[in-house]
């Protein structure tokens, strides 16, 4: 490999990086810092870079068991019952579009069923910003009485990831060698047999990938949330905007302490699939 | 093994087995899931836009149709007209920021080197995290006597205090830069999985044959790199015209209406102000604004897929 022509690069290169990562931390660094914030020490000047006195208080005051009130201009905020709406809804949601996708992947991969341009014009209904279906979705789960229930925002979840898995299972089932199917098949498995024997092991990883990058998008969506429920479902990302547009008051560490919370999970999922992160996002046009 | 004895249940194995329904069976719940949610809704949606139908009006099946009137308080709302401007500017300049800074991130950790693994680890960070806490975040970053306003300070050498989240082009710059914070971190992994699926051997073959380091990259690498770059405009562009969660949490759209995007702004008259036909006429139109854009997007996957899978047959 030819040598660099230029002998300062990897300082220049360095100083770049580091930039750019500083930038990145910066805006994560405070927030998990105000979260062992005492309210004093919110907002001052100049702001302060460490808390003084660490405390859990924040964290203890989100997580203790009851509904959020806003009453008389004071809120409490309490997150477990959203913490476990979010697992409820992003879990199942995502788990049994894993199971529909990947079935339906396989199946156009191998058959071609539905016709060539069936994937894609799935893909184009989810481009479509999703605030165009909000509207009349309202109007539609009154009518349906799915409004503010689990069911009504799963499904809805259930059809907003499809897409995303459909496309993210294509590429792991196109890696799947036809030959091996053939060979089975051959032998007299059914397709069942093939499907459970055969297919299942090789795309086990990439069922988990995928059902953990759905899980990511469901778990952060706010929009549809939002406007699907009211007071029986709650989503973490909804409580936060509802704090958050509660003008009296700034609770910044308790909310500090919920963005820490409802990051955590995620980031740590998005790490264990870090390599395959790239998949859901790139429609099968990438080289391997 | 199984209680294969039961008269049915042999039968219905066979029938699973059959082509035609073992390949079937997954397209039924799906387009069932579609035409019992998307569609009605679309429907729905027309048929409200039709209308002039508030919630608090009575139900919605018993108003009276008026025509198109909905569409025209549409366009003639020069909120409406305004928020969908800002919306695709906010794009325009965020998607080319987030694209730029993104390729030379990537360009920067494309050969190995110490702490590669840490930075690029780092780098990722930001699309893992929420969007809603990102916008949270941010304001807190902001306010008048936040940290930001502080490193200003230092660097400026004196006091600086803007007004991140209450003056009108500081807090459009606000939403963009939130934008920008998380979503770089998308286009560097795109550009980053396309610079190392790059073929070795036209590159070797042009170093061999004299060319300079620059004409590599213009003639050879560039041209390689496109469907790459097609996806990340293409991502980045559809999601940048969904924008919500940032103005919602940032700025609460404001100030005045200076970080209201179409998005917030639809939901606003939905909601806030219960205009639902209205906001079905507003909808349809923005569908329209993005139909051709998606149209195009489509056919631009396409193609560049086809190519792909005839390279990898030849």
């Amino acid at each position: 490999m030819r040598q660099r022509g230029f002998p300062l690069f990897p300082l220049v290169r360095h100083t770049l990086l580091l930039a750019w990562a500083a930038v990145t931390l910066f805006p994560i660094y405070w927030m998990v810092m105000t979260s062992f914030k005492q309210a004093a020490e919110w907002v001052t000047w100049p702001p302060r870079w460490f808390p003084h006195e660490p405390t859990l208080v924040n964290y203890v005051k989100v997580l203790t068991p009851g509904t959020s009130t806003f009453e008389l201009g004071r809120q409490t905020l309490k997150i477990l019952k959203p913490i476990g709406d979010s697992l409820i809804v992003s879990g199942i949601g995502s788990l049994i579009a894993v199971l529909l996708g990947s079935a339906l992947a396989y199946s156009w991969a191998r058959f071609g069923t539905g016709g060539r341009s069936y994937p894609y014009n799935i893909l184009s209904i989810r481009m479509v910003p999703p605030i165009v279906i909000a509207v009349p979705f309202v109007v539609y789960f009154v009518t349906l009485r799915l409004l503010d229930t689990y069911t009504g925002l799963i499904l809805v979840y259930l059809a907003t990831s499809l897409p995303y898995v459909i496309w993210m299972m294509l590429a792991f089932v196109e890696e799947v060698p036809v030959e091996l199917e053939r060979a089975a098949r051959v032998m007299g498995a059914s397709r069942w047999k093939v499907l459970r024997s055969v297919v299942l092991p090789l795309t086990a990883s990439g069922l988990v990938v995928t059902f953990l990058f759905v899980f990511i998008l469901n778990w952060s969506e706010l929009l549809l949330a939002m406007t699907l429920t009211n007071t029986e479902v709650s989503t973490i990302p909804i409580q936060l905007n509802k704090f958050q547009s509660a003008n009296e008051g700034r609770d910044y560490g308790p909310q500090a302490a919920i963005g820490t919370i409802a990051t955590l999970p995620v980031v740590v999922l998005g790490f264990l699939i870090q390599k395959h992160l790239l998949r859901g996002f790139s429609f099968g046009l990438l080289r391997k | 093994m199984t209680a294969a004895g039961a008269p049915g249940a042999g039968r219905l194995r066979r029938w699973l087995e059959r082509e035609r329904v073992f390949k079937w069976l997954p397209f039924v719940p799906v387009q069932g899931l579609f035409a019992l949610l998307l569609l009605p809704n679309f429907l729905l949606l027309v048929y409200l836009s039709l209308l002039s139908w508030r919630i608090t009006r009575g139900a919605w099946w018993n108003a009276a149709f008026t025509g198109l009137d909905s569409f025209q308080r549409a366009l003639e709302d020069s909120r409406f007209l305004w928020a969908l401007a800002r919306t695709f500017a906010f794009a325009a300049v965020a998607v080319p920021l987030e694209l730029l800074l993104g390729f030379g991130l990537a360009m920067l950790c494309r050969r190995s080197f110490r702490g590669r693994r840490i930075y690029t680890s780092v780098f990722l960070l930001p699309m893992m995290i929420v969007p809603a806490v990102v916008g949270y975040d941010l304001s807190m970053l902001l306010i008048d006597q936040g940290p930001f306003n502080q490193l200003l300070s230092l660097f400026a050498g004196r006091t600086v205090t803007v007004r991140w989240l209450s003056e009108y082009t500081p807090a459009q710059l606000a939403v963009i830069g939130a934008d920008v914070w998380q979503w770089t971190a998308l286009t560097f992994l795109v550009f980053t999985a396309g610079l190392a699926g790059l073929p070795e051997e036209p590159i070797r073959a042009a170093r061999v044959m004299g060319a300079s380091r620059w004409q590599i990259f213009w003639h050879i690498e560039l041209p390689l790199l496109k469907p790459v770059i097609a996806i990340a405009v293409i991502l980045r562009s559809m999601e940048a015209l969904k924008m919500f969660d940032y103005p919602m949490l940032l700025t609460q759209a404001g100030p005045g209406n200076a970080t209201e995007t179409v998005a917030v702004y639809l939901w606003r008259v939905g909601w806030e102000f219960a205009r639902v036909s209205d906001a079905a006429a507003m909808s349809l139109i923005l569908l329209v604004a993005v139909a051709m854009y998606i149209l195009v997007a489509i056919r631009v996957l396409r193609r560049e897929r086809r190519r792909l899978t005839e390279e990898g047959a030849v």
